[in-house]
C-alpha cells in the first residue's frame, strides 16, 4: 500500500505537470519517430533532408544560434548528421560573418568557418520583429525541448509531436472564428491563431536523395533534424544508459546475494 | 572502550594524535543498531548519497557555468553540447535534485509513521527540518541559474512574496533583488549562495548523524533496545543492506537520467528568460507543489490580506514540523501499535498528494476549494488531530522487546512504552 | 562496550573457510569499486578541452605577403603567440656565422619541431620563420631583436631575447648555452597553401606531425 502511494505521487507529479498544460485544443497526435524509445536513433537520411528543409525554408526567419556549422560534421556532438569535414567547410563558407576590428579599427565580413555559429537571417531580434509585424520567429535550437507536455514527455517525443502538429495543423478557420488580419488558423496552436503562415507544402524543397517531398515528409524530416539540434547527444545518452543499467543490475544482484548471505544468521 | 589496537603502525600513529580510526571503528562495529530495521530505514543513507552526488556534479558544472544574465543560458547549453560528458553531469544534477527530494520526503514520512521524532530524538528531528529548509533554499536558487523562463519567473514570483511582510516588505525584496527586479545582481548572488548552501547542509547532516548516534536508530516497533540481544553491529549488516538499497535506487535514478531526463522538469525552462513575456503557467518544480498550493489557497483572513496569509501559511507548514515532537501526545512511537493514528497518517499522505496536484494547476474552479480544504486539513492534522489522538487513542499492546517480537513473532502485554514527556 | 551480537569473524579476515561468502564479498566490493571509478571518469573528463575549445584550435591562415624582410608579425594559434618573421638575406647570412658550440641544441636533436623544419634554418622555406613565441624556460614571450650588435653586445648576430630571465635564441629559434632556457623555441605545424598564405596548425599533406609530442612548449 505504501509502495502504491509512492508510485501514485510520482505518477501524479509527472501527470500534473503535463495536465497543467491541457487546453481546449485537441490533443497532439503521437507520431512514429526513429528516435523514440530507449533504443531509438536518428535516421541520418531524415536528418540531412530535414537540414535541407531548415536551410531552404525555415532559416529565412528562424535562427539556429546554438549550433555551429562544424556540429553537422564528424567532430560534432553525437557525430553530427553525417556530413564530412569538407562538406561542412563548404557549407559554412557560403555564409558571411562579421569579424574584426581589423588593424584599421573597422569591422569586416569574412566567410564563415566550421567553428562559427549558424549565421542568423537577421542581425538581431528587433530587425526580425520589424520584418514580421512585431512577431518574433523563435530560435529553433531548442524548440523541440521547449514544447510539449503530457504523458508524451515520458516517451521523450512530445515536443517533436507538437512541432509536427503545428507544421501540419493549418486549416481553414471555422465559420465562427474571428481570425485577425495577418494571422493564420492552426488546429494545435494554443488559441488557434498563429502569426506564422504555413511554411511547408508539397515539393517546396527538392530532396537530393530523391525522396518524395510531400508536406508530411518535409515536416517529419525537419522535426527529426530539429530534435537532433535540440539534443545532439541523445544517442550517446541512450547507449550509455543501457550499459549503466545493465552494470547496475549485475552489481545490485550481487549485493543482494551478499546481503542475504550476511543476514542469514539473523533471520 | 578503546578500539582494539590496529595492526598498521601508521594507523596507530595517526589514531593516537587524532582518533579518527578508533572513532570510525566504534561507529561501524560497536555502535548498536536495532536488528529489525526495515528497508524504510535505507532512505537516510540514500539522502546522504544524493547530497554527495549533488555536490560532486555541482562542482564540475560550476567549472563551466557563467552566472551572467547574457551568458548563463548559453553556458548551460554549452555544457550539454560541447563539454565532454557535460550532458550526463547536467542531467544527473537536474534529476538528482528531484531524487534528493523523493528520498528525503520518504525519509520524513518514515519518521512520521514510526514516531522517530519522539523523545529522545526531538533535536535529531529538528535538525532534519533545518536540513529540509536548506535543501529547499538551495533547490530554489539552483533552479534560477539556467536562466530559462521558469527560472526567471519562478524567482520573480517567490521573491515578490516577501513584499507581503508589513512595513519592511518592499525594502527586503529590493535587498534580495539587488535592484528593481530579478536581474544580474540577483543571479550572481543566487549562484554564490547556491554553491555555499550544500556545505552548510553537509555540516547540519553531520550534526544530524551525531544526534542519531547518541541514542541510536528508532525501529519499526518503536520500542527501545533493551540489551545486546536486540542489536547487531552496523557493519557488516547495515552496510551491505544500505549498499543493496543504493543499487536499487541507482537503477531507478539511471532510468530517469538516461531515458526520461526531462520528465520531471518544465519544457518552458528550455526557452531563454524573457522579462517582457510571462509564460502561460508559472509552476515550480514538483517538490514545491504542495507548498505552492498552500500559498495560493489562503484567502483574506480578518485583517490579513490573502498574499500575506498565504506566505504565513506556507512557512507555518514547515514550522509546524519543528514543533511536532510536542504536538504529538501519544506515549507510543510506532504507528504499528496506533490503530487510529495509522489511518490519520495515510490521510496526511493523501492530503499532501492532493495539495501537490492542486499546486500544478491554475487556481480556478474546483482547484480553489480543494486547495483550501487540503490546506486546512494539513494544519488540522498537526494542530488538532495529533494532540487529541495521542490522548484518546488506545494503543495496541507493545511487545516486551525487539528480539522477543522478532523471534517469537508475538506481542505481549508490557509496560514498555516511551516515557511521557514531562511538562 | 560491545553490546552487540557479533556476526562472526567476517570482518576480521578470512579465518573461516567460507569461500562462497568471501567470493561474494570480493565480487561485490570489486563491482562497487569499478562502478565508482566509472562514475568518476566522466566528471574528470569534463575538465578536458571541450568540443568548442578544440574547434577554436583549428588552423589559422595568415597572409604573409605584407611581412617585409627583417620584419615579424605575431598571430594567435591555440591561444598562443606565433612569431611569423621574414628573414632578410643578410639575416640568413648572419645565422650561418653563429658558432654551433655556442648553441645548446644546434642540430635540433630534441623534438621541438616537425620533421620538415628539422634543418639549419628550422623552417620550410628559408626566408619565412614560424615559431611558437613562448620561452621554453618559464613561458614569457621573447623579444624580437633581429639586428646585430646593439644592447646585447658586439657578438650578437640577431635573434630573440627573453626579458624575464635573459634567455637568448638565434634567428632560427635555437637556444644558446649558459642561459636558463633548456630547449629551442618550438616550431608549430604549418604549411604553405599558396606562395603568400600559410596555414598554421596544419601539416603539409605528406606529414603527420603531432604538436602535442614536442618536448616543451
Amino acid at each position: 500500500m505504501k509502495r502504491l502511494a509512492l508510485l501514485g505521487f510520482l505518477g501524479l507529479a509527472v501527470g500534473a505537470a503535463g495536465l497543467a498544460y491541457a487546453q481546449e485544443e485537441p490533443s497532439v497526435p503521437h507520431q512514429n519517430w526513429s528516435f523514440s524509445g530507449p533504443f531509438g536513433t536518428f535516421d541520418r537520411g531524415a536528418l540531412q533532408r530535414g537540414f535541407q528543409v531548415y536551410q531552404e525554408v525555415c532559416a529565412n526567419c528562424h535562427s539556429l544560434k546554438l549550433l555551429t556549422y562544424g556540429d553537422l560534421g564528424p567532430t560534432g556532438p553525437g557525430g553530427g548528421i553525417g556530413y564530412t569535414g569538407d562538406q561542412v567547410r563548404a557549407l559554412a563558407a557560403q555564409k558571411q560573418v562579421t569579424d574584426g576590428p581589423n588593424d584599421q579599427g573597422e569591422m569586416f565580413q569574412r566567410p564563415a568557418r566550421p567553428s562559427d555559429h549558424f549565421v542568423p537571417a537577421f542581425p538581431n531580434d528587433q530587425a526580425n520583429r520589424a520584418a514580421h509585424n512585431g512577431a518574433l520567429p523563435p530560435d529553433q535550437s531548442l524548440i523541440v525541448k521547449s514544447r510539449g507536455a503530457g504523458l508524451g514527455i515520458l516517451f521523450g517525443t512530445s515536443g517533436a509531436d507538437y512541432v509536427y502538429a503545428i507544421l501540419t495543423g493549418y486549416r481553414d478557420a471555422p465559420a465562427n472564428d474571428k481570425l485577425p488580419d495577418g494571422m493564420n488558423y492552426n488546429l494545435y496552436f494554443p488559441g488557434h491563431h498563429i502569426a506564422m503562415p504555413p511554411p511547408l507544402s508539397d515539393d517546396v524543397v527538392n530532396y537530393s536523395d530523391g525522396t518524395k517531398a510531400s508536406a508530411q515528409q518535409e515536416a517529419h524530416d525537419v522535426v527529426t533534424f530539429l530534435t537532433w539540434a535540440a539534443e545532439p547527444t541523445m544517442e550517446d545518452r541512450k547507449r550509455t544508459g543501457a550499459k549503466v543499467i545493465i552494470f547496475l543490475l549485475v552489481m545490485t544482484g550481487i549485493l543482494y546475494a551478499a546481503k542475504r548471505k550476511i543476514w542469514a544468521k539473523v533471520h | 572502550m578503546a578500539a582494539p589496537q590496529a595492526q598498521n603502525k601508521i594507523v596507530r600513529w595517526i589514531d593516537r594524535r587524532l582518533p579518527i580510526f578508533s572513532y570510525l571503528h566504534h561507529e561501524l562495529y560497536e555502535y548498536p543498531t536495532p536488528k529489525n530495521l526495515s528497508y524504510w530505514w535505507n532512505f537516510g543513507s540514500l539522502a546522504g548519497l544524493m547530497l554527495i552526488i549533488m555536490i560532486a556534479t555541482g562542482i564540475f558544472l560550476a567549472m563551466e557555468y557563467t552566472p551572467n544574465v547574457n551568458l548563463a543560458f548559453d553556458s548551460v547549453e554549452r555544457i550539454m553540447r560541447d563539454v565532454n560528458y557535460g550532458w550526463l553531469v547536467r542531467y544527473i544534477h537536474m534529476n538528482g535534485a528531484s531524487f534528493f527530494f523523493i528520498v528525503t520526503y520518504i525519509h520524513i514520512f518514515r519518521g512520521l509513521y514510526y514516531g522517530s521524532y519522539k523523545e529522545p530524538r526531538e533535536l535529531l528531528w529538528m535538525l532534519g527540518v533545518v536540513i529540509l529548509l536548506c535543501m529547499m533554499a538551495t533547490a530554489f536558487m539552483g533552479y534560477v541559474l539556467p536562466w530559462g523562463q521558469m527560472s526567471f519567473w519562478g524567482a520573480t514570483v517567490i521573491t515578490n512574496l516577501f513584499s507581503a511582510i508589513p512595513l519592511v516588505g518592499n525594502a527586503i525584496v529590493t535587498w534580495l533583488w539587488g535592484g528593481f527586479a530579478v536581474d544580474n545582481p540577483t543571479l550572481n548572488r543566487f549562484y554564490a549562495l547556491h554553491y555555499l548552501f550544500p556545505f552548510l547542509i553537509l555540516g547540519v547532516v553531520m550534526l544530524h548523524v551525531l544526534a542519531l548516534h547518541t541514542h541510536g536508530s528508532n525501529n519499526p516497533l518503536g520500542i527501545d533496545r533493551k540489551g545486546p540481544q536486540d542489536s547487531i553491529p552496523f557493519h557488516p549488516y547495515y552496510t551491505v543492506k544500505d549498499m543493496f538499497g543504493v543499487g536499487v535506487f541507482l537503477i531507478i535514478f539511471a532510468v530517469f537520467v538516461f531515458y526520461f531526463p526531462n520528465a520531471l522538469g518544465d519544457p518552458a525552462n528550455y526557452t531563454r528568460a524573457n522579462p517582457l513575456q510571462t509564460p502561460p503557467e508559472i509552476v515550480p518544480e514538483w517538490y514545491f507543489l504542495p507548498f505552492y498550493a498552500m500559498l495560493r489557497s489562503v484567502p483574506d483572513i480578518l485583517f490579513i490580506k490573502a498574499k500575506l496569509a498565504g506566505v504565513i501559511a506556507m512557512f507555518s507548514s514547515i514550522f509546524v514540523l519543528f514543533v511536532l515532537p510536542w504536538l504529538d501526545t501519544s506515549p507510543v512511537r510506532s504507528s504499528r501499535f496506533r490503530p487510529v493514528y495509522k489511518w490519520v497518517f495515510w490521510l496526511l499522505v493523501l492530503d499532501v498528494l492532493v495539495l501537490g496536484y492542486v499546486g500544478a494547476h491554475r487556481p480556478e474552479g474546483w482547484y480553489v476549494i480543494t486547495g483550501r480544504i487540503a490546506t486546512f486539513y494539513y494544519f488540522l492534522h498537526f494542530l488538532i488531530l495529533l494532540p487529541l489522538i495521542g490522548i484518546f487513542e488506545r494503543p495496541l499492546p507493545l511487545p516486551t522487546s525487539i528480539s522477543a517480537a522478532v523471534t517469537k513473532g508475538g506481542g505481549q502485554l508490557a509496560g514498555a512504552t516511551v516515557p511521557r514527556e514531562k511538562p | 562496550m560491545a553490546d552487540t551480537v557479533q556476526p562472526g569473524p567476517l570482518h576480521a579476515g578470512a579465518h573461516e573457510g567460507e569461500t562462497r561468502r568471501d567470493f561474494l564479498m570480493v565480487a561485490a566490493t570489486a563491482l562497487v569499486g569499478v562502478g565508482a571509478a566509472c562514475a568518476a571518469w566522466p566528471l574528470i573528463d569534463t575538465m578536458n578541452p571541450a568540443r568548442d575549445t578544440l574547434a577554436a584550435g583549428a588552423p589559422v591562415e595568415v597572409d604573409v605577403s605584407s611581412v617585409q624582410p627583417g620584419q615579424q608579425i605575431v598571430v594567435l594559434w591555440r591561444s598562443r603567440p606565433i612569431f611569423v618573421a621574414r628573414r632578410s638575406p643578410d639575416q640568413l647570412q648572419r645565422l650561418k656565422k653563429i658558432d654551433k658550440g655556442e648553441l645548446r641544441d644546434p642540430d635540433s636533436a630534441a623534438l621541438q619541431q616537425p620533421p620538415y623544419a628539422k634543418n639549419d634554418v628550422r623552417s620550410v622555406k628559408p626566408e619565412l620563420l614560424v615559431l611558437v613565441g613562448i620561452c621554453t624556460h618559464l613561458g614569457c614571450i621573447p623579444e624580437f631583436m633581429p639586428d646585430a650588435g646593439g644592447a646585447l653586445g658586439t657578438s650578437w648576430q640577431g635573434g630573440y631575447f627573453c626579458p624575464c630571465h635573459g634567455s637568448r635564441y638565434d634567428l632560427a629559434g635555437r637556444v644558446f648555452q649558459n642561459v636558463p632556457a633548456p630547449y629551442n623555441l618550438p616550431v608549430p605545424p604549418y604549411r604553405f597553401v599558396s606562395d603568400t598564405v600559410i596555414r598554421i596548425g596544419e601539416n603539409p599533406p605528406d606529414s603527420e606531425f603531432d604538436f602535442n609530442t614536442i618536448e616543451q612548449i
